[in-house]
């Protein structure tokens, strides 16, 4: 691609007339032949207990039930780990966490399937469950050994330090809450294959481990998605719906719809991990850290699931946009009695970069500064000081260029300072405001997923169709792959088309995730698309005899020199001549590669980056609190549509904002799970947005990396610009103490606990007047 | 005459259903028989939106439309009404609607799930009035969410429409439908299938006719909390007597000591009334759930429930309101203030219905009530507060003062009260009575705030209380 050609071109999502109309088609919505059973999922009302007894005798009974299936029926792997075993499609002897799936049934209508699994009785011996990461720590109930890494000497850093600090930090759980439920549809074919509708991020996957289940061949599972209904990492994994949709189905040899509805969906999938860090840094009077001692541990659940590459890219990220010469960490992942907690949206890396904040908020505190110079004081910077933790030399820095700038355009100081009069004046409500960068690694750092593959035919009327392994979850990347290619081939927009991802199209994909999506399968759609050029272009050159000429694409022509060919005709010529037009596409990353045990290399092709100025006022008296003001100056490279980048940028932004803010999780210390449907859990709704919302894409981006059109992702980024909230909360419950005292508070940080903050402030500042 | 029949306009179509099951809800009855599929089942408890379908009515000869959460609204509730999805909206040659090009124009959609919902709420906003200010699309959409999008394209799709022709398909069609709907005018109706019925008198001598006639019933005045039954705990209502199509009980009355309000009025029609006597009624009625949950819901269904977390309750405590109640050869009156008598227990008994709801307006006290959240829009309450204060020469002639969302049963504080009384309206008098409140409530702590916090909160209400009467000036932030 010529350095001119970069698209950056506004179009509508490709589905948007359907999402208005109701006419976009997700799993549940497909119309189901007669005879099409519905399934429902028996579930665990333990948390740990030992199954003494299932009796589905009332089961079997109940109205409208044509079959039930329990682990008995399972010929193959009951399992649907994705990388480690651990999760049970059905659970034999014990439960390990309240609404564990036990059993399924098919019935008749999906409201008397719902029915029936209720009325089973199952008889238990209770176990002790262990459901926080303190009591986990206390009786060192690890998944995995616990992982150190290790650069330099922070131990003797820090006491060699002029200053230094001691604390505990934590981020709270938070679900996906996709409005689209986990859903499937299963319809049993000839020869025993199984065609699979079904809402997920990971196609292959699930095809995978439903062949395992079944005991077949992949090549006997074809599983089809053509969108869902929001994914946020919560379909990366959570497998369980398919393979159990697919269990009854293949039994009773009939098509079979499951969709769990909100409560067991959010009893039974995964969620975000909650993270536990305990730290001591050294600094200099600066603020420039010096050392940095950390223990690290998560809430990972039950099950393995993704935690190690969780937790990974969480030791990975405990930089955010600082560079710090002498660090040492142990990451603890602990294993507890709630159901296992899996990928979402910045996957670990988020609650990395929140570890770090906290400690630059903390050291701003104590110096009684500006956290906006300590943040500068201690960024990476281009020559000197851009080696990270992990030995990857960072060549793509812009985090001091999008500071400064945002910081100019927010007018950050003026505010700081006319603030801090606010709070001065005004007894009862406070205000507060912070700056935080975002620095977001790029890449599967399990090297291996950092491939993709596409398919893209030409017809005989020039029409072009394209398949890829990416599935569209609201990102847009449909959208944005048909321009890269429509581009590429100088075509207009609508005579690509792009269809339901297939597995029996693209083979092996890995899952939509780590923000990669557009990058991975962008890049190998257009390796299509330049193997099929290639023959067009040797047919061409052959027949019309054209030598030094290179192609040009444009306008539905391909040009050689002064030659024009038009498109559609040329196909219909080429395929006369019995040319190819149809190709598949590979991509695989370039550059980068990870030691694991070693914690070194280069995990990631590129960094994006971000910063956020977040103000808010508080109310002292009841911790109520609005978000007044937000600035967001964010790297999207050459975005190659800028109206979903700005979408995803927003987007992200809101739902790391309910994530430290008002999403709170809820489990009873019995294990049973309190908060499971919109009247308990809350996600930010209309009101909580910014009153003001300036948001603004880094003109001067540019992926350095060969990137489809330079662009750089939006997928996850800009849910950590979310971070300059919670720290604007943090400074307006700074200013009740002055200031002087820096507040305890951890995330979310829901009225509640800011209120609780600044009651401690209060008593302190009591305790030292009273003495 | 008795109909066994739902009659109904699909748009513009007649739809007949004889003895539906009264327990289908109009969200599945739109799927798995209109084979519709552009309504989504987000939650089925009316909390996400997405299921939200528009309905018409005539109201004084002209169509008034309302969002509804179709998830939790049963078949029957269509009866002489119009329903209109998110397909109805697409014209008959393909054109969008305004509301569904804005948000196209905007991007207001990126996974899609939850746009046909936004759309509907939307599109009853656009039908019913004349301009929308931030302030009006706000509250149309609280009921909606978005996992996607953060709401921001979607308040731009929706402002853009104030420069709309707001002559749409609709606008063209109303005298047809006007007429359609008149045709199809509702009779009171007796469903019976299998083993479930579903009563929907008319007048109130109908009602007690049934009443007396049947035992073991549920009334149905909106059914936002009793349809979970179904479709949260998976039971079966088997009878139902719907109070919603009483026009007897659809009234508001005001006159200079009190306003009477008609137990089956919906909240969307109180709320607009309640806001020229007590602002802070009006303000906690908008947070008290969506518009989709205001529209069917009603202040006798919120009384009769006695949820511990009804907005208007501990709002109704303080303001001394009286239930008149009924039953087929009674009438009394009950004060509020006794009517509760444990969790979701009222004195109402079996064969009782309220009838109505008597406030008294107090046009010197000074009234402020306080609802506490997580989240501002479409949440339970931590703690909601209700204060009503008589001043007499800066003395604290009576309190009355009530808190919901603390505990079994909404309550008075009546220790905080009693301290309060004669006393100068001072910080000192309020500082002293605030933990008389500790004598007063005793609060739960759960999922949405511990008990530590509903208490601390409850007495900062008190404080802030005596700040805004003090200063005049209001001290929320939101």
């Amino acid at each position: 691609m010529s350095k001119e050609n970069y698209i950056e071109e506004i179009r509508p999502h490709d589905s948007a007339y359907k999402h208005v109309s109701g006419y976009a088609e997700y799993t549940d919505d497909i119309q189901e032949p007669k005879g099409t059973l519905y399934g429902a999922i028996g579930l665990s009302k333990k948390a740990h207990a030992i199954i003494k007894k299932i009796d589905l005798t009332e089961v079997k009974k109940s109205k409208g039930v044509i079959s039930i299936v329990t682990y008995n029926d399972i010929p193959g792997r009951n399992d649907v780990g994705p990388v480690f075993k651990g999760d049970p499609i059905f659970t034999k002897n014990k439960v390990e966490f309240y609404g564990q799936p036990l059993f399924a049934v098919a019935a008749t209508s999906t409201e008397l399937a719902r029915k029936a699994v209720l009325k089973a009785k199952i008889l238990y011996r209770d176990l002790k469950p262990i459901i926080t990461i303190k009591e986990a720590l206390n009786k060192k109930n690890f998944l995995f050994k616990p992982k150190k890494i290790k650069k330099g000497n922070p131990s003797k850093k820090i006491k060699t330090s002029k200053n230094s600090l001691k604390g505990n930090f934590t981020t709270g759980s938070q679900e996906h809450f996709y409005l689209e439920g986990q859903a499937a549809f299963v319809i049993p074919k000839e020869d025993d294959n199984l065609l699979v509708y079904t809402s997920t991020q990971h196609p292959s996957e699930t095809q995978q481990l439903i062949a395992k289940m079944l005991n077949q061949k992949s090549n006997s599972v074809n599983v089809v998605v053509r969108r869902i209904g929001g994914g946020f990492g919560g379909k990366e994994t959570n497998f369980m719906t398919a393979c159990i949709c697919a269990l009854l189905a293949k039994k009773i040899g009939k098509p079979v719809k499951l969709r769990l509805d909100r409560d067991d969906d959010i009893i039974l999938t995964g969620k975000r991990h909650e993270f536990f860090s305990e730290y001591e840094v050294g600094f200099n009077n600066d603020g420039v850290i010096q050392g940095l001692k950390l223990n690290l541990s998560s809430n990972c659940g039950m099950s393995p699931d993704l935690s190690a590459a969780i937790n990974e890219r969480a030791l990975l990220h405990l930089d955010n946009a600082y560079y710090i010469s002498d660090i040492e960490a142990t990451n603890y992942l602990c294993k507890t009695n709630i159901c296992t907690s899996t990928a979402f949206r910045g996957f670990g890396g988020n609650q990395g970069m929140m570890v770090i904040e906290n400690i630059i908020d903390n050291i701003s505190r104590y110096l009684k500064k500006d956290p906006l110079e300590i943040r500068k004081k201690n960024f990476y910077q281009n020559s000197k000081k851009n080696i990270t933790h992990y030995g990857m030399s960072i060549q793509d820095n812009v985090i001091n260029e999008i500071f400064r700038k945002l910081e100019k355009k927010s007018n950050y100081k003026k505010r700081y300072l006319k603030i801090k009069k606010f709070n001065e004046k005004n007894k009862f409500k406070k205000k507060g405001i912070a700056i935080t960068p975002v620095k977001f690694g790029i890449s599967f750092t399990t090297v291996h997923l950092n491939q993709a593959g596409a398919l893209v035919h030409i017809y005989t009327d020039g029409s072009v169709y394209l398949n890829h392994g990416g599935i569209e979850m609201g990102q847009g990347t449909h959208t944005k792959i048909a321009q890269l290619v429509a581009n590429s081939f100088g075509l207009p927009y609508n005579l690509v088309h792009i269809s339901s991802t297939n597995t029996s199209k693209v083979p092996n994909t890995s899952a939509s995730a780590a923000s990669s999506t557009t990058d991975l399968n962008g890049a190998a759609a257009l390796n299509a698309v330049s193997k099929i050029k290639l023959n067009l272009e040797n047919f061409i050159k052959k027949k019309y005899k054209i030598h030094n000429h290179e192609a040009v694409y444009k306008d539905q022509y391909i040009v050689f020199g002064k030659q024009n060919f038009e498109f559609k005709k040329i196909i219909h010529e080429a395929y006369l001549n019995r040319v190819s037009l149809s190709s598949s596409g590979f991509y695989s990353t370039p550059k980068i590669n990870f030691d694991k045990k070693k914690f070194k290399g280069r995990p990631f092709l590129y960094f994006c980056y971000g910063a956020a100025v977040s103000e808010v006022t508080i109310d002292t008296l009841t911790g109520e609190n609005v978000l007044e003001r937000v600035d967001i100056l964010h790297d999207a490279g050459k975005p190659i549509n800028p109206a979903l980048e700005l979408g995803q940028i927003e987007g992200g932004f809101v739902q790391g904002q309910g994530w430290l803010t008002i999403e709170e999780l809820n489990w009873k210390p019995n294990g049973q799970i309190t908060t499971f449907s919109p009247s308990t859990y809350k996600i930010p709704a209309v009101s909580d947005i910014p009153k003001k919302f300036n948001v603004e894409i880094f003109k001067d981006g540019l992926n350095k990396e060969k990137v489809v059109n330079k662009a750089k992702t939006t997928g996850e980024p800009p849910l950590m610009l979310a971070m300059s909230v919670f720290y604007a909360i943090k400074d307006a419950v700074a200013s009740v103490g002055n200031y002087k005292i820096s507040p305890t508070i951890n995330a979310p940080a829901t009225p509640e606990r800011i209120l609780m903050s600044i009651n401690k402030i209060k008593n302190q500042l009591e305790n030292k007047n009273g003495r | 005459m008795i109909s066994n029949t739902v009659k109904f306009l699909l748009n513009d179509k007649i739809l007949e259903i004889n003895n539906p099951d009264p327990n289908q809800t109009i969200l599945n009855y739109i799927r798995t028989e209109l084979k519709k599929t552009g309504t989504k089942e987000g939650c089925a408890e009316g909390g996400c939106g997405a299921c939200t379908v528009v309905i018409g009515e005539l109201a004084s000869g002209q169509i008034k439309y309302s969002a509804i959460n179709s998830c939790i609204s049963f078949v029957p509730f269509l009866n002489g009404k119009q329903l209109l999805i998110v397909e109805d909206l697409v014209s008959k040659n393909g054109n969008l609607h305004p509301v569904q090009d804005a948000m196209v124009k905007f991007h207001g959609s990126q996974c899609g799930f939850c746009t046909p919902g936004f759309v509907m709420s939307l599109f009853s906003m656009f039908k019913n009035n004349k301009s929308y200010n931030s302030e009006l699309i706000k509250d149309s959409i609280s009921g909606n969410l978005c996992r996607c999008t953060g709401y921001r394209p979607i308040i731009d799709a929706a402002k853009s429409l104030n420069k709309i022709n707001k002559n749409d398909e609709f606008s063209k069609s109303k005298n047809k439908i006007v007429k359609l709907l008149k045709r199809i005018n509702s009779k009171k109706i007796y469903i019976k299938n299998e083993d479930k019925t579903f009563f929907s008198p008319k007048t109130i001598k109908d009602l007690k006719n049934i009443i007396k006639k049947n035992s073991n019933f549920n009334f149905l005045s909106g059914g936002t909390d009793l349809s979970l039954k179904v479709t949260k705990e998976r039971k079966e209502i088997s009878s139902i007597i719907n109070l919603k199509e009483i026009k007897e009980l659809d009234f508001i009355k005001i006159n200079k000591n009190y306003i009477e309000v008609g137990a089956a009025t919906s909240l969307t029609k109180f709320e607009n009334q309640i806001k020229k006597y007590y602002q802070d009624f009006y303000a906690v009625l908008k947070r008290y759930g969506s518009v989709q949950i205001r529209n069917v819901g009603t202040i006798g269904g919120n009384i009769a429930t006695a949820s511990p977390i009804g907005d208007t309750l501990p709002i109704l405590l303080s303001l001394n309101a009286e239930i008149l109640i009924e039953s087929p050869n009674k009438r009394k009156v009950l004060p509020i203030n006794n009517f509760f008598i444990g969790y979701r227990k009222t004195k109402l008994k079996k064969n009782e219905f309220i009838r109505s709801i008597k406030i008294p307006l107090f046009k010197k006290n000074i009234f402020k009530a306080f609802k506490i959240s997580k989240r501002f829009d479409d949440d339970i309450s931590s703690i909601c507060g209700s204060f009503n204060f008589e001043i007499k020469n800066s003395k604290i002639n009576q309190a009355y003062i009530a808190f919901g969302g603390m505990s079994a049963v909404p309550k008075r504080a009546k220790a905080c009260e009693a301290i309060l009384r004669n006393k100068p309206l001072t910080i000192n008098t309020f500082v002293k009575a605030k933990d008389y409140l500790e004598k007063d409530l005793n609060p739960i702590g759960d999922m949405r705030a511990s008990k530590e916090y509903r208490l601390e909160v409850a007495k900062n209400l008190l404080i802030k209380c005596f700040l805004e009467m003090n200063t005049k000036k209001l001290t929320r932030v939101i």
